[in-house]
């Protein structure tokens, strides 16, 4: 079974700041369609929000400022027509490790969802249990598989047994080894109806979903929370729960200011490519709102820095603060509703 | 492979942390949107920091416990791992009630190894390393 003959596919790593939108970029680029990180991002509607604090992760509530796994290869491959394989789920190791290595040998550069914590080349800071993580498989040479992790500078080497190790992860989210990939390409990409498809779903599921938690609405939820943090659980709980949303927004491979950047990114190339005056004015305010987001940032880690005493920010400025952050994301996507291209 | 430049930013107590480049976006006063490969600012390496120095405490308050005998080494490395009960009983495949038992030092020595195996291979380690602490 082992003594499969070295393989590696001719796949060119591109840095990202994002890993799923970054492998299927680099996947689309692979099969010579040019295709940016931030288009990839957009018209797989990767942008959202949702705040759960009944959901702890790590210790402090949970909030995501992206789509759940593999939404943005799911609907961009969708969107654009291009045909494509996602196997959900394998039911046990052998049949996952086997397909993958069927696919190397027909060529194919195969995603996979991982976790996190075991992945061995990852940065030490990052080690935490989120199952949700990207990266797509190129090559292999006996133990060793060749790996392209867009959230890091250079290609990596994974052994089988590591790679089993991160493809099983277990815990919420498990990925059960599932894998994906593109087999073959269309002629011509209609990008111009991928793009409306693409923002049309984003500003309902930004908008208009019926659910208190989910696009702005929750953001609103979570700025109310913010102001009543210091005195529901005391300074240093709310310094560290605050620190969970910089955390988010910035840390973890999200491009800067919780995906708003690579968004804003995606509206300007588009309304560039089109020439679409709409697109183009939010892509500015889009622009903006992460500016604001980082000042957010600025803000709060003050906060987390001195933790015990007296904050050096009041929790109101800040929750007033996310309120107007809420009304400028409002106001893109009013912008874009609606789209006429 | 390696990095060829070093992160100097004194961010970090640990010094293997922050060794590795980004990308980055940002937007400017022009109105385009400007890609960047380069290290975390000390502003937004705060929040992770206090994260980890959270952690941290949390490991080792842990390790005196079960040290003291008012815990089982299960307590600890669930909290090496960074886990709660609750994902620790996902990953080890036992069920809640049953793992708040076995954080009791009494429970944990009537364990069989079947149940000790489970729990080793969450943490990625041998029995015996579970059965001892460092």
């Amino acid at each position: 079974m082992m003594d499969s003959k070295p393989v590696m596919i001719n796949y060119t790593h591109r840095q990202a700041g994002h890993c799923e939108s970054g492998a299927t970029s680099n996947l689309f680029n692979f099969y010579g369609v040019k295709m940016s990180e931030p288009m990839a991002f957009g018209i797989g509607t990767g942008i959202y929000f949702s705040y759960l604090p009944f959901i702890k992760l790590m210790f402090a509530p949970m909030m995501s400022f992206r789509n759940l796994p593999n939404t943005v290869f799911r609907r961009s491959t969708k969107y654009l027509g291009v045909d494509s394989t996602v196997i959900r789920k394998f039911s046990n190791v052998k049949d996952s490790m086997d397909a993958l290595d069927r696919n190397l040998e027909k060529g194919i550069p195969t995603g996979v969802q991982v976790g996190v914590f075991n992945l061995t080349f990852f940065p030490p800071e990052y080690r935490q249990h989120y199952n949700m993580h990207n990266m797509v498989v190129f090559g292999k040479e006996g133990n060793l598989y060749h790996v392209s992790d867009t959230v890091m500078e250079h290609p990596q080497t994974l052994t089988y047994e590591d790679l089993v190790r991160v493809r099983w992860a277990k815990g919420a989210f498990a990925p059960k080894g599932k894998m994906y990939w593109i087999n073959s390409m269309p002629g011509e990409l209609d990008i111009r109806k991928a793009v409306k498809l693409g923002v049309d779903k984003s500003v309902y599921e930004m908008t208009k979903v019926p659910f208190w938690l989910i696009g702005i609405k929750g953001m609103r939820v979570m700025a109310k929370d913010i102001r009543k943090w210091p005195k529901k659980h005391g300074n240093q709980k709310a310094a560290f729960y605050l620190g969970q949303i910089l955390r988010m927004a910035e840390d973890y491979g999200t491009g800067g200011a919780g995906f708003r950047y690579i968004y804003g990114a995606f509206l300007k190339e588009s309304g560039e490519m089109f020439n679409n005056s709409q697109l183009l004015e939010a892509s500015d305010i889009m622009g903006r709102t992460a500016n604001k987001w980082r000042e957010f940032t600025y803000l709060g880690a003050r906060n987390c820095k001195n933790r015990s005493s007296q904050p050096a920010e009041d929790y109101n400025t800040l929750g007033d603060m996310m309120m107007e952050i809420a009304g400028m994301e409002e106001q893109v996507f009013k912008t874009i509703e609606k789209l006429k291209i | 492979m390696e990095n060829s430049e070093e992160n100097t930013d004194p961010v970090y107590k640990n010094k293997n942390y922050g060794q590795y480049r980004e990308l980055f976006y940002s937007y400017d006063e022009n109105g385009n949107f400007q890609k960047s490969v380069g290290f975390h600012g000390t502003t937004t390496r705060v929040p992770l920091e206090q994260a980890w120095d959270l952690f941290n405490e949390r490991i080792e308050e842990a390790r005196q416990k079960v040290l003291a005998g008012k815990a089982s080494p299960i307590v600890y490395y669930m909290e090496k791992i960074l886990a709660d009960p609750m994902g620790l009983s996902m990953m080890a495949g036992v069920s809640l009630w049953k793992l708040k038992l076995h954080c009791r030092p009494a429970f944990f020595k009537r364990l069989s190894d079947k149940t000790l195996a489970k729990y080793a291979e969450a943490f990625n380690i041998t029995i015996d390393q579970l059965k001892n602490i460092e």
